[in-house]
Protein backbone atom coordinates (compact mmCIF):
# COMPACT_ATOMS: atom_id res chain seq x y z
CA UNK A 1 0.00 0.00 0.00
CA UNK A 2 1.56 3.21 -0.86
CA UNK A 3 0.87 6.59 1.49
CA UNK A 4 1.46 9.74 0.49
CA UNK A 5 2.17 12.47 3.81
CA UNK A 6 1.87 16.30 2.08
CA UNK A 7 2.59 18.53 4.60
CA UNK A 8 4.54 22.16 4.75
CA UNK A 9 5.92 21.28 7.97
CA UNK A 10 8.74 18.67 7.05
CA UNK A 11 9.78 17.69 10.87
CA UNK A 12 5.66 17.04 11.17
CA UNK A 13 5.84 14.77 8.22
CA UNK A 14 8.96 12.97 9.14
CA UNK A 15 7.00 12.18 13.07
CA UNK A 16 4.11 10.85 11.18
CA UNK A 17 6.09 8.55 9.10
CA UNK A 18 8.57 7.47 11.52
CA UNK A 19 5.04 6.80 13.36
CA UNK A 20 3.30 4.92 10.26
CA UNK A 21 7.46 2.52 9.33
CA UNK A 22 6.37 -0.11 11.84
CA UNK A 23 2.56 -0.24 11.40
CA UNK A 24 2.48 -2.61 8.64
CA UNK A 25 3.92 -2.40 4.94
CA UNK A 26 3.66 1.03 3.63
CA UNK A 27 5.60 2.45 0.88
CA UNK A 28 5.56 5.93 2.14
CA UNK A 29 6.36 9.37 0.38
CA UNK A 30 6.29 12.95 1.87
CA UNK A 31 6.18 16.01 0.14
CA UNK A 32 5.88 19.56 1.58
CA UNK A 33 3.58 20.44 -1.78
CA UNK A 34 1.07 18.09 -3.76
CA UNK A 35 2.32 17.78 -7.31
CA UNK A 36 0.52 16.57 -9.72
CA UNK A 37 3.45 14.50 -11.38
CA UNK A 38 3.90 13.37 -8.13
CA UNK A 39 0.74 11.55 -7.78
CA UNK A 40 0.34 10.31 -11.49
CA UNK A 41 3.24 8.91 -10.89
CA UNK A 42 3.66 7.77 -7.38
CA UNK A 43 -0.15 6.57 -7.66
CA UNK A 44 -0.88 6.58 -3.89
CA UNK A 45 -4.01 4.78 -2.48
CA UNK A 46 -3.86 6.85 0.42
CA UNK A 47 -3.28 10.47 1.02
CA UNK A 48 -2.55 11.96 4.46
CA UNK A 49 -2.82 16.03 4.66
CA UNK A 50 -2.20 18.80 6.85
CA UNK A 51 -4.85 21.17 7.28
CA UNK A 52 -2.48 24.16 6.97
CA UNK A 53 -1.15 22.89 3.68
CA UNK A 54 -2.77 25.11 0.86
CA UNK A 55 -3.34 22.33 -1.14
CA UNK A 56 -6.00 20.43 0.74
CA UNK A 57 -8.46 22.20 -1.81
CA UNK A 58 -6.72 21.04 -4.94
CA UNK A 59 -6.46 17.47 -3.23
CA UNK A 60 -10.57 18.10 -2.20
CA UNK A 61 -10.97 18.77 -6.33
CA UNK A 62 -9.64 15.80 -7.09
CA UNK A 63 -12.91 13.90 -6.85
CA UNK A 64 -14.44 13.53 -9.97
CA UNK A 65 -13.04 11.47 -12.80
CA UNK A 66 -12.06 13.51 -15.80
CA UNK A 67 -9.07 13.03 -17.84
CA UNK A 68 -7.58 15.41 -15.43
CA UNK A 69 -8.03 13.54 -12.58
CA UNK A 70 -8.37 9.58 -13.52
CA UNK A 71 -8.32 8.26 -10.08
CA UNK A 72 -10.68 10.14 -8.17
CA UNK A 73 -10.05 10.38 -4.12
CA UNK A 74 -12.99 11.13 -1.54
CA UNK A 75 -12.25 12.21 2.28
CA UNK A 76 -11.61 9.19 4.44
CA UNK A 77 -14.59 9.27 7.18
CA UNK A 78 -14.88 5.98 9.08
CA UNK A 79 -18.41 5.80 10.20
CA UNK A 80 -17.72 2.76 12.42
CA UNK A 81 -15.89 4.71 14.26
CA UNK A 82 -17.72 7.82 15.23
CA UNK A 83 -15.66 10.79 16.28
CA UNK A 84 -12.78 9.76 14.52
CA UNK A 85 -12.92 12.22 11.62
CA UNK A 86 -13.62 15.41 14.42
CA UNK A 87 -10.94 14.05 16.05
CA UNK A 88 -8.12 14.15 13.38
CA UNK A 89 -9.76 17.54 11.92
CA UNK A 90 -9.20 19.04 15.71
CA UNK A 91 -5.45 17.64 15.56
CA UNK A 92 -5.45 19.36 12.11
CA UNK A 93 -4.77 16.66 9.59
CA UNK A 94 -7.56 14.57 7.51
CA UNK A 95 -7.24 11.52 4.78
CA UNK A 96 -8.14 10.98 1.56
CA UNK A 97 -8.60 7.62 0.03
CA UNK A 98 -8.68 6.53 -3.83
CA UNK A 99 -12.05 5.87 -4.31
CA UNK A 100 -12.47 1.96 -4.37
CA UNK A 101 -9.95 1.04 -1.61
CA UNK A 102 -11.26 -0.83 1.36
CA UNK A 103 -11.78 1.78 4.24
CA UNK A 104 -10.46 -0.69 6.45
CA UNK A 105 -6.95 -0.50 6.91
CA UNK A 106 -6.91 3.39 6.50
CA UNK A 107 -8.23 4.28 10.60
CA UNK A 108 -4.91 2.85 12.25
CA UNK A 109 -2.70 5.30 9.35
CA UNK A 110 -5.19 7.94 10.12
CA UNK A 111 -5.19 7.47 14.29
CA UNK A 112 -1.14 7.38 14.13
CA UNK A 113 -1.06 10.34 12.13
CA UNK A 114 -3.61 12.27 14.39
CA UNK A 115 -1.18 11.05 17.07
CA UNK A 116 1.61 12.34 15.90
CA UNK A 117 0.09 15.88 14.92
CA UNK A 118 -0.75 16.14 18.57
CA UNK A 119 2.27 14.84 19.80
CA UNK A 120 4.13 18.17 17.53
CA UNK A 121 1.82 20.34 18.36
CA UNK A 122 2.78 19.50 22.00
CA UNK A 123 6.31 19.49 21.52
CA UNK A 124 5.99 23.18 19.84
CA UNK A 125 4.06 24.53 22.86
CA UNK A 126 6.71 23.50 25.43
CA UNK A 127 9.41 24.92 22.80
CA UNK A 128 7.43 27.97 22.89
CA UNK A 129 6.92 27.42 27.22
CA UNK A 130 10.85 26.95 27.33
CA UNK A 131 11.76 30.28 25.15
CA UNK A 132 9.29 32.75 27.14
CA UNK A 133 10.61 31.12 30.68
CA UNK A 134 13.86 31.65 29.33
CA UNK A 135 12.60 35.31 28.16
CA UNK A 136 11.30 35.87 31.53
CA UNK A 137 13.74 34.93 33.40
CA UNK A 138 16.12 37.70 31.55
CA UNK A 139 13.32 40.33 32.00
CA UNK A 140 13.52 39.43 35.84
CA UNK A 141 17.81 39.62 35.52
CA UNK A 142 17.44 43.10 33.85
CA UNK A 143 14.52 44.39 35.99
CA UNK A 144 16.80 43.04 39.46
CA UNK A 145 19.73 45.29 37.42
CA UNK A 146 17.37 48.25 37.09
CA UNK A 147 16.67 48.30 40.80
CA UNK A 148 20.03 48.12 42.18
CA UNK A 149 21.23 50.87 39.81
CA UNK A 150 18.22 53.18 40.31
CA UNK A 151 17.26 52.50 44.53
CA UNK A 152 21.00 51.40 45.49
CA UNK A 153 19.67 47.54 45.90
CA UNK A 154 21.51 44.60 46.47
CA UNK A 155 20.46 42.24 44.28
CA UNK A 156 18.51 40.55 46.79
CA UNK A 157 16.80 43.29 48.17
CA UNK A 158 15.75 43.91 44.30
CA UNK A 159 14.40 40.27 43.91
CA UNK A 160 12.46 40.75 46.83
CA UNK A 161 10.73 44.03 46.29
CA UNK A 162 9.99 42.45 43.05
CA UNK A 163 8.33 39.06 44.58
CA UNK A 164 6.45 41.73 46.70
CA UNK A 165 4.95 43.64 43.69
CA UNK A 166 4.12 40.36 42.11
CA UNK A 167 2.35 38.59 45.21
CA UNK A 168 0.71 42.22 45.75
CA UNK A 169 -0.57 42.60 42.23
CA UNK A 170 -1.52 38.43 41.57
CA UNK A 171 0.80 37.95 39.04
CA UNK A 172 4.17 36.64 37.92
CA UNK A 173 7.48 37.70 38.91
CA UNK A 174 8.08 37.80 35.48
CA UNK A 175 5.38 40.22 34.20
CA UNK A 176 5.69 42.82 36.89
CA UNK A 177 9.65 42.87 35.59
CA UNK A 178 8.60 43.48 32.25
CA UNK A 179 6.23 46.37 33.74
CA UNK A 180 8.63 47.93 35.23
CA UNK A 181 10.88 47.99 32.66
CA UNK A 182 8.58 49.51 29.83
CA UNK A 183 7.48 52.56 32.70
CA UNK A 184 10.98 52.49 33.08
CA UNK A 185 11.77 53.15 29.09
CA UNK A 186 14.17 50.47 29.14
CA UNK A 187 12.50 48.09 26.84
CA UNK A 188 10.86 50.74 24.84
CA UNK A 189 14.09 52.49 23.95
CA UNK A 190 16.19 48.94 24.56
CA UNK A 191 18.92 50.88 26.10
CA UNK A 192 20.23 48.61 28.74
CA UNK B 1 -21.06 38.34 30.13
CA UNK B 2 -19.48 37.76 27.31
CA UNK B 3 -19.96 35.03 25.18
CA UNK B 4 -16.65 32.83 23.53
CA UNK B 5 -16.86 32.26 19.78
CA UNK B 6 -14.26 30.91 17.47
CA UNK B 7 -14.80 31.88 13.68
CA UNK B 8 -12.40 30.87 10.86
CA UNK B 9 -11.88 32.90 7.75
CA UNK B 10 -9.48 32.91 4.41
CA UNK B 11 -7.10 35.69 3.49
CA UNK B 12 -9.79 37.73 1.63
CA UNK B 13 -10.87 41.10 1.34
CA UNK B 14 -14.54 40.28 1.69
CA UNK B 15 -13.58 39.02 5.24
CA UNK B 16 -13.07 42.35 5.80
CA UNK B 17 -16.70 42.46 8.11
CA UNK B 18 -15.20 39.63 10.13
CA UNK B 19 -11.79 41.30 10.39
CA UNK B 20 -13.24 45.47 11.05
CA UNK B 21 -16.04 43.98 13.64
CA UNK B 22 -12.90 42.17 15.77
CA UNK B 23 -10.59 45.40 15.08
CA UNK B 24 -13.22 48.02 16.03
CA UNK B 25 -14.76 46.15 18.81
CA UNK B 26 -18.32 45.55 17.71
CA UNK B 27 -17.84 42.35 18.65
CA UNK B 28 -17.27 43.23 22.21
CA UNK B 29 -20.17 45.81 22.07
CA UNK B 30 -22.48 42.66 21.75
CA UNK B 31 -20.93 40.40 24.46
CA UNK B 32 -19.30 38.08 22.59
CA UNK B 33 -15.43 37.74 22.85
CA UNK B 34 -14.71 36.41 19.26
CA UNK B 35 -11.27 35.27 18.05
CA UNK B 36 -10.58 34.83 14.42
CA UNK B 37 -8.78 31.76 13.31
CA UNK B 38 -7.02 31.99 9.28
CA UNK B 39 -7.14 29.18 7.72
CA UNK B 40 -5.41 28.45 4.16
CA UNK B 41 -8.39 26.25 2.66
CA UNK B 42 -12.10 25.68 2.29
CA UNK B 43 -12.51 22.15 2.71
CA UNK B 44 -10.76 22.68 6.48
CA UNK B 45 -13.06 25.44 7.47
CA UNK B 46 -15.94 23.38 6.53
CA UNK B 47 -14.41 20.43 8.32
CA UNK B 48 -13.84 22.94 11.34
CA UNK B 49 -17.47 23.91 11.60
CA UNK B 50 -18.07 20.21 10.96
CA UNK B 51 -16.35 19.01 14.06
CA UNK B 52 -17.57 22.27 16.04
CA UNK B 53 -13.92 23.62 16.29
CA UNK B 54 -15.21 26.32 15.19
CA UNK B 55 -19.19 28.02 15.26
CA UNK B 56 -19.00 30.09 12.09
CA UNK B 57 -17.09 30.76 9.26
CA UNK B 58 -16.84 33.19 6.13
CA UNK B 59 -17.70 30.80 3.27
CA UNK B 60 -18.37 30.54 -0.12
CA UNK B 61 -21.78 30.76 -0.53
CA UNK B 62 -21.91 27.65 -2.96
CA UNK B 63 -20.09 25.56 -0.54
CA UNK B 64 -22.43 26.32 2.34
CA UNK B 65 -25.25 25.22 0.10
CA UNK B 66 -23.15 21.54 -0.64
CA UNK B 67 -21.83 20.93 2.46
CA UNK B 68 -25.58 21.30 3.57
CA UNK B 69 -26.54 18.61 1.25
CA UNK B 70 -23.62 16.21 2.10
CA UNK B 71 -22.47 17.24 -1.31
CA UNK B 72 -18.37 16.77 -1.30
CA UNK B 73 -18.64 15.92 2.14
CA UNK B 74 -20.44 14.42 4.93
CA UNK B 75 -23.79 16.41 5.47
CA UNK B 76 -22.96 19.41 7.50
CA UNK B 77 -26.05 21.32 9.01
CA UNK B 78 -25.65 24.85 9.17
CA UNK B 79 -27.55 28.19 8.36
CA UNK B 80 -26.60 31.19 6.25
CA UNK B 81 -27.89 34.05 8.10
CA UNK B 82 -26.23 37.20 6.14
CA UNK B 83 -23.97 37.57 3.28
CA UNK B 84 -20.23 39.53 3.56
CA UNK B 85 -20.16 41.10 0.33
CA UNK B 86 -20.81 41.35 -3.34
CA UNK B 87 -18.36 41.32 -6.31
CA UNK B 88 -14.43 41.28 -5.96
CA UNK B 89 -13.66 38.26 -8.02
CA UNK B 90 -11.77 38.07 -11.27
CA UNK B 91 -11.28 35.94 -14.44
CA UNK B 92 -8.09 36.58 -15.68
CA UNK B 93 -6.10 35.89 -18.53
CA UNK B 94 -1.85 35.40 -18.16
CA UNK B 95 -0.10 37.60 -20.52
CA UNK B 96 1.17 34.70 -22.92
CA UNK B 97 -2.25 33.21 -23.15
CA UNK B 98 -3.56 37.05 -24.13
CA UNK B 99 -1.10 37.46 -26.84
CA UNK B 100 -2.08 34.42 -28.49
CA UNK B 101 -5.84 34.93 -27.98
CA UNK B 102 -5.08 38.54 -29.57
CA UNK B 103 -3.84 36.70 -33.03
CA UNK B 104 -6.93 35.57 -33.18
CA UNK B 105 -8.95 38.52 -32.64
CA UNK B 106 -7.12 41.70 -32.31
CA UNK B 107 -9.92 43.77 -32.25
CA UNK B 108 -11.46 41.61 -28.92
CA UNK B 109 -8.46 39.76 -27.60
CA UNK B 110 -10.02 39.28 -23.63
CA UNK B 111 -13.09 38.26 -25.42
CA UNK B 112 -14.22 34.07 -25.16
CA UNK B 113 -14.43 33.91 -28.41
CA UNK B 114 -10.68 34.45 -28.75
CA UNK B 115 -10.32 31.77 -26.19
CA UNK B 116 -12.35 29.21 -28.39
CA UNK B 117 -10.23 30.65 -31.15
CA UNK B 118 -7.12 29.69 -29.07
CA UNK B 119 -9.12 26.33 -27.93
CA UNK B 120 -9.54 24.81 -31.33
CA UNK B 121 -6.02 25.69 -32.54
CA UNK B 122 -4.37 23.63 -29.80
CA UNK B 123 -6.78 20.84 -30.09
CA UNK B 124 -6.04 20.80 -33.88
CA UNK B 125 -2.19 20.55 -33.25
CA UNK B 126 -2.03 18.54 -30.25
CA UNK B 127 -0.91 21.02 -27.81
CA UNK B 128 -2.31 21.21 -24.17
CA UNK B 129 -5.36 22.67 -23.23
CA UNK B 130 -5.70 25.80 -21.61
CA UNK B 131 -5.70 25.56 -17.99
CA UNK B 132 -7.62 27.70 -15.52
CA UNK B 133 -7.28 27.89 -11.85
CA UNK B 134 -10.07 28.81 -9.54
CA UNK B 135 -10.82 28.36 -5.49
CA UNK B 136 -12.94 25.60 -4.99
CA UNK B 137 -15.33 23.13 -7.18
CA UNK B 138 -17.95 24.58 -5.17
CA UNK B 139 -17.48 28.40 -5.66
CA UNK B 140 -18.88 31.44 -7.21
CA UNK B 141 -15.69 31.69 -8.95
CA UNK B 142 -15.76 28.19 -10.84
CA UNK B 143 -19.45 29.03 -11.81
CA UNK B 144 -18.48 32.31 -13.19
CA UNK B 145 -15.61 30.67 -15.26
CA UNK B 146 -17.90 28.20 -16.54
CA UNK B 147 -20.56 30.60 -17.36
CA UNK B 148 -18.25 32.76 -19.30
CA UNK B 149 -16.25 30.00 -21.60
CA UNK B 150 -19.61 28.30 -22.22
CA UNK B 151 -21.23 31.15 -23.22
CA UNK B 152 -17.95 31.57 -26.13
CA UNK B 153 -19.14 28.03 -26.72
CA UNK B 154 -16.03 26.57 -24.93
CA UNK B 155 -17.15 23.22 -22.98
CA UNK B 156 -15.34 23.78 -19.33
CA UNK B 157 -15.04 20.27 -19.05
CA UNK B 158 -14.16 19.00 -22.04
CA UNK B 159 -12.08 22.07 -23.79
CA UNK B 160 -10.27 23.62 -21.40
CA UNK B 161 -8.71 21.89 -17.71
CA UNK B 162 -9.65 23.52 -14.21
CA UNK B 163 -7.86 23.33 -11.19
CA UNK B 164 -8.44 24.42 -7.72
CA UNK B 165 -5.69 26.12 -6.10
CA UNK B 166 -6.19 28.33 -2.80
CA UNK B 167 -6.26 31.55 -3.41
CA UNK B 168 -3.38 32.97 -2.20
CA UNK B 169 -1.34 30.38 -3.96
CA UNK B 170 -2.70 31.11 -7.49
CA UNK B 171 -0.50 34.51 -8.34
CA UNK B 172 2.82 32.07 -8.12
CA UNK B 173 1.31 29.31 -9.95
CA UNK B 174 0.73 31.68 -12.76
CA UNK B 175 4.11 33.24 -12.38
CA UNK B 176 5.29 30.01 -12.22
CA UNK B 177 3.50 29.10 -15.76
CA UNK B 178 1.85 26.05 -14.07
CA UNK B 179 -1.88 27.51 -15.06
CA UNK B 180 -2.87 30.01 -18.24
CA UNK B 181 -5.83 31.98 -16.14
CA UNK B 182 -7.58 32.14 -12.80
CA UNK B 183 -10.87 32.94 -11.12
CA UNK B 184 -9.91 34.23 -7.71
CA UNK B 185 -11.17 36.67 -5.14
CA UNK B 186 -9.56 40.15 -4.02
CA UNK B 187 -7.11 41.05 -4.00
CA UNK B 188 -5.32 38.35 -5.30
CA UNK B 189 -6.41 38.71 -9.03
CA UNK B 190 -4.33 42.19 -8.57
CA UNK B 191 -1.81 40.48 -7.49
CA UNK B 192 -1.52 38.69 -10.42
CA UNK B 193 -1.64 41.77 -12.25
CA UNK B 194 0.87 43.33 -10.56
CA UNK B 195 2.99 40.51 -10.26
CA UNK B 196 2.69 38.30 -13.86
CA UNK B 197 0.86 41.32 -15.58
CA UNK B 198 -2.37 39.16 -15.91
CA UNK B 199 -5.26 40.93 -18.03
CA UNK B 200 -8.71 40.68 -16.21
CA UNK B 201 -11.13 39.38 -18.82
CA UNK B 202 -13.90 39.46 -16.62
CA UNK B 203 -14.78 40.74 -13.03
CA UNK B 204 -17.73 39.47 -10.79
CA UNK B 205 -19.00 43.11 -10.78
CA UNK B 206 -19.87 42.82 -14.71
CA UNK B 207 -20.75 38.86 -14.51
CA UNK B 208 -23.46 39.53 -12.44
CA UNK B 209 -23.77 42.89 -10.35
CA UNK B 210 -25.04 41.96 -7.16
CA UNK B 211 -24.57 38.64 -7.47
CA UNK B 212 -23.50 36.10 -4.40
CA UNK B 213 -20.21 35.37 -3.13
CA UNK B 214 -19.04 34.72 0.58
CA UNK B 215 -21.56 34.39 3.21
CA UNK B 216 -21.90 33.61 7.12
CA UNK B 217 -22.38 30.39 7.35
CA UNK B 218 -22.83 29.15 11.08
CA UNK B 219 -23.52 25.86 12.76
CA UNK B 220 -27.22 24.88 12.87
CA UNK B 221 -26.94 23.12 16.31
CA UNK B 222 -24.69 26.38 17.69
CA UNK B 223 -27.16 28.90 16.20
CA UNK B 224 -30.28 26.71 17.27
CA UNK B 225 -29.31 26.67 20.97
CA UNK B 226 -28.25 30.58 21.24
CA UNK B 227 -30.44 32.80 19.34
CA UNK B 228 -29.74 35.95 20.98
CA UNK B 229 -25.85 35.13 20.34
CA UNK B 230 -27.01 34.80 16.53
CA UNK B 231 -28.27 37.81 16.39
CA UNK B 232 -25.51 39.65 18.14
CA UNK B 233 -23.16 38.07 15.76
CA UNK B 234 -25.20 39.35 12.75
CA UNK B 235 -25.66 42.94 14.19
CA UNK B 236 -22.19 43.10 15.10
CA UNK B 237 -21.00 41.73 10.86
CA UNK B 238 -23.73 43.79 9.64
CA UNK B 239 -22.67 47.32 11.88
CA UNK B 240 -18.72 46.64 10.50
CA UNK B 241 -20.15 46.03 6.90
CA UNK B 242 -21.45 49.52 6.62
CA UNK B 243 -18.25 51.18 8.30
CA UNK B 244 -16.37 49.24 5.81
CA UNK B 245 -18.87 49.84 2.74
CA UNK B 246 -17.68 54.06 3.36
CA UNK B 247 -16.01 55.20 0.70
CA UNK B 248 -14.34 58.15 3.59
CA UNK B 249 -13.34 54.87 5.24
CA UNK B 250 -11.55 52.73 2.47
CA UNK B 251 -8.14 53.77 3.05
CA UNK B 252 -7.93 52.64 6.48
CA UNK B 253 -9.76 49.71 5.87
CA UNK B 254 -6.73 48.56 3.22
CA UNK B 255 -4.19 49.37 5.87
CA UNK B 256 -6.42 47.18 8.55
CA UNK B 257 -6.62 44.14 6.12
CA UNK B 258 -3.13 44.33 4.79
CA UNK B 259 -1.88 43.32 8.41
CA UNK B 260 0.01 40.58 9.03
CA UNK B 261 -2.41 38.62 10.55
CA UNK B 262 -5.25 39.36 8.65
CA UNK B 263 -4.61 39.04 4.71
CA UNK B 264 -0.70 39.66 4.75
CA UNK B 265 -1.40 41.56 1.46
CA UNK B 266 0.31 44.98 0.30
CA UNK B 267 -2.37 47.63 1.18
CA UNK B 268 -2.57 49.57 -2.81
CA UNK B 269 -3.85 45.59 -4.23
CA UNK B 270 -6.35 45.74 -1.51
CA UNK B 271 -7.07 49.13 -2.07
CA UNK B 272 -8.26 48.20 -5.63
CA UNK B 273 -11.23 46.35 -4.29
CA UNK B 274 -12.66 49.08 -2.45
CA UNK B 275 -14.33 52.28 -3.04
CA UNK B 276 -14.16 52.88 -6.44
CA UNK B 277 -11.60 50.77 -7.43
CA UNK B 278 -12.07 48.50 -10.68
CA UNK B 279 -13.28 44.80 -8.35
CA UNK B 280 -15.89 47.21 -6.85
CA UNK B 281 -16.51 45.09 -3.60
CA UNK B 282 -20.32 45.74 -1.96
CA UNK B 283 -20.47 45.67 1.28
CA UNK B 284 -23.52 46.39 2.88
CA UNK B 285 -25.34 49.53 -0.09
CA UNK B 286 -27.85 47.64 -2.43
CA UNK B 287 -28.62 44.83 0.38
CA UNK B 288 -25.67 43.48 -0.25
CA UNK B 289 -25.75 41.52 2.62
CA UNK B 290 -28.76 40.19 2.21
CA UNK B 291 -29.12 36.52 2.05
CA UNK B 292 -31.28 36.02 -0.86
CA UNK B 293 -33.24 32.36 -1.45
CA UNK B 294 -33.52 33.04 -5.47
CA UNK B 295 -29.60 33.73 -4.97
CA UNK B 296 -28.88 30.48 -3.05
CA UNK B 297 -31.34 29.13 -6.27
CA UNK B 298 -29.42 30.26 -9.05
CA UNK B 299 -26.52 28.11 -7.42
CA UNK B 300 -28.11 25.03 -7.65
CA UNK B 301 -29.29 25.63 -10.93
CA UNK B 302 -25.57 25.68 -11.78
CA UNK B 303 -24.80 22.85 -9.53
CA UNK B 304 -27.08 20.98 -11.67
CA UNK B 305 -25.83 22.70 -14.85
CA UNK B 306 -22.69 20.81 -13.94
CA UNK B 307 -23.59 18.03 -12.74
CA UNK B 308 -22.67 18.31 -8.97
CA UNK B 309 -26.21 17.82 -7.86
CA UNK B 310 -28.69 15.67 -9.46
CA UNK B 311 -31.58 17.33 -11.22
CA UNK B 312 -34.04 15.29 -8.86
CA UNK B 313 -32.78 17.51 -5.86
CA UNK B 314 -35.35 18.88 -3.35
CA UNK B 315 -35.06 22.55 -3.90
CA UNK B 316 -37.06 23.86 -1.21
CA UNK B 317 -35.26 21.65 1.23
CA UNK B 318 -32.13 22.80 -0.09
CA UNK B 319 -32.52 26.54 0.08
CA UNK B 320 -34.12 26.43 3.76
CA UNK B 321 -30.31 26.95 5.15
CA UNK B 322 -30.49 30.30 3.88
CA UNK B 323 -32.41 32.68 6.32
CA UNK B 324 -33.51 35.66 5.34
CA UNK B 325 -36.28 35.64 8.09
CA UNK B 326 -33.09 35.61 10.81
CA UNK B 327 -31.33 38.61 9.14
CA UNK B 328 -34.85 40.64 8.94
CA UNK B 329 -35.06 40.08 12.82
CA UNK B 330 -31.40 41.56 13.07
CA UNK B 331 -32.23 44.45 10.97
CA UNK B 332 -35.60 45.42 13.42
CA UNK B 333 -33.15 44.87 16.08
CA UNK B 334 -30.65 47.33 14.82
CA UNK B 335 -32.87 49.49 13.12
CA UNK B 336 -31.85 49.30 9.63
CA UNK B 337 -33.69 48.75 6.43
CA UNK B 338 -33.82 45.18 4.58
CA UNK B 339 -35.67 43.79 2.00
CA UNK B 340 -39.22 42.07 3.12
CA UNK B 341 -39.44 39.31 0.45
CA UNK B 342 -37.02 36.46 0.84
CA UNK B 343 -36.45 36.15 -3.08
CA UNK B 344 -36.71 38.23 -6.04
CA UNK B 345 -35.90 37.46 -9.92
CA UNK B 346 -32.66 37.63 -10.48
CA UNK B 347 -30.82 39.45 -13.28
CA UNK B 348 -33.66 40.51 -14.49
CA UNK B 349 -33.26 44.59 -14.35
CA UNK B 350 -31.21 46.66 -16.87
CA UNK B 351 -31.20 50.06 -14.61
CA UNK B 352 -31.53 51.03 -11.31
CA UNK B 353 -34.63 49.79 -9.53
CA UNK B 354 -36.18 50.06 -6.05
CA UNK B 355 -36.83 46.71 -3.48
CA UNK B 356 -39.37 47.22 -0.94
CA UNK B 357 -37.77 46.69 2.23
CA UNK B 358 -39.14 46.64 6.00
CA UNK B 359 -38.61 50.68 6.21
CA UNK B 360 -39.05 52.02 2.40
CA UNK B 361 -37.84 50.99 -0.50
CA UNK B 362 -34.19 50.17 -1.00
CA UNK B 363 -32.49 51.69 -4.03
CA UNK B 364 -30.70 49.04 -6.33
CA UNK B 365 -29.03 48.76 -9.60
CA UNK B 366 -28.98 46.80 -12.43
CA UNK B 367 -28.63 42.90 -12.51
CA UNK B 368 -28.31 41.60 -15.47
CA UNK B 369 -26.29 38.01 -15.66
CA UNK B 370 -23.81 38.18 -18.26
CA UNK B 371 -25.52 37.60 -21.57
CA UNK B 372 -28.04 35.64 -20.30
CA UNK B 373 -32.13 36.17 -19.46
CA UNK B 374 -33.62 36.80 -15.97
CA UNK B 375 -33.45 33.67 -13.65
CA UNK B 376 -36.85 33.06 -11.66
CA UNK B 377 -36.15 30.59 -8.44
CA UNK B 378 -39.62 29.12 -8.94
CA UNK B 379 -39.09 27.52 -12.52
CA UNK B 380 -35.30 26.38 -11.37
CA UNK B 381 -35.15 23.12 -13.23
CA UNK B 382 -36.41 24.80 -16.63
CA UNK B 383 -33.64 27.65 -16.22
CA UNK B 384 -30.85 24.71 -15.17
CA UNK B 385 -31.93 23.02 -18.11
CA UNK B 386 -31.91 25.98 -20.93
CA UNK B 387 -28.22 25.98 -21.01
CA UNK B 388 -26.38 24.78 -25.04
CA UNK B 389 -23.83 23.45 -22.46
CA UNK B 390 -24.69 21.57 -19.92
CA UNK B 391 -24.38 18.07 -18.17
CA UNK B 392 -27.92 17.89 -17.70
CA UNK B 393 -29.05 15.13 -19.77
CA UNK B 394 -25.93 13.99 -21.38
Amino acid sequence: MKLLIVDPDPARATLVAEGLADVRPLEIRQTARLEEEELASFQPSIIVIACDSPDRDTLESLRDATSANPRPVVMFVDRSAPGLGEAATRAGVAAYIVDGLQPARVRSILEVAMTRFQLMQQLRTDLAKAQSDLAGRKTVERAKGLLMKERQLTEEEAYSQLRRLAMNSGRSIAAVAADLLIFSGVLKGDKS
Amino acid sequence: MTLALELGFIALADAAPLIVAKARGYFGEEGLDVALHREVSWATIRDKVAAGVFQGAHMLAPMALAANMGVGSEPTPLIVPMALNAHGASLGISRALAAEMERFLPEAPLDVAALAAVVAARAASGRPAVSFATVFPYSMHAYMLRYWAASGGVDPDRDIRIVVAAPTAIAARLKSGEIDGFCVGAPWGAMCEADSAARIALRAATFWPGGPDKVLGLSQSWADADPAATMALVRALIRAAVWADAPENAAELAKLLSRREWLDAPATLIGRALASGPDQIRFARHAALYPWRSHAAWILSQQMRWGQIGAGIDASTALACYRPDVFRAACLDAGINAPSTDSKIEGAHDRPWNQPGLRGSIPMTADLILGGGAFDPERLHEYAAGFAISRLGS
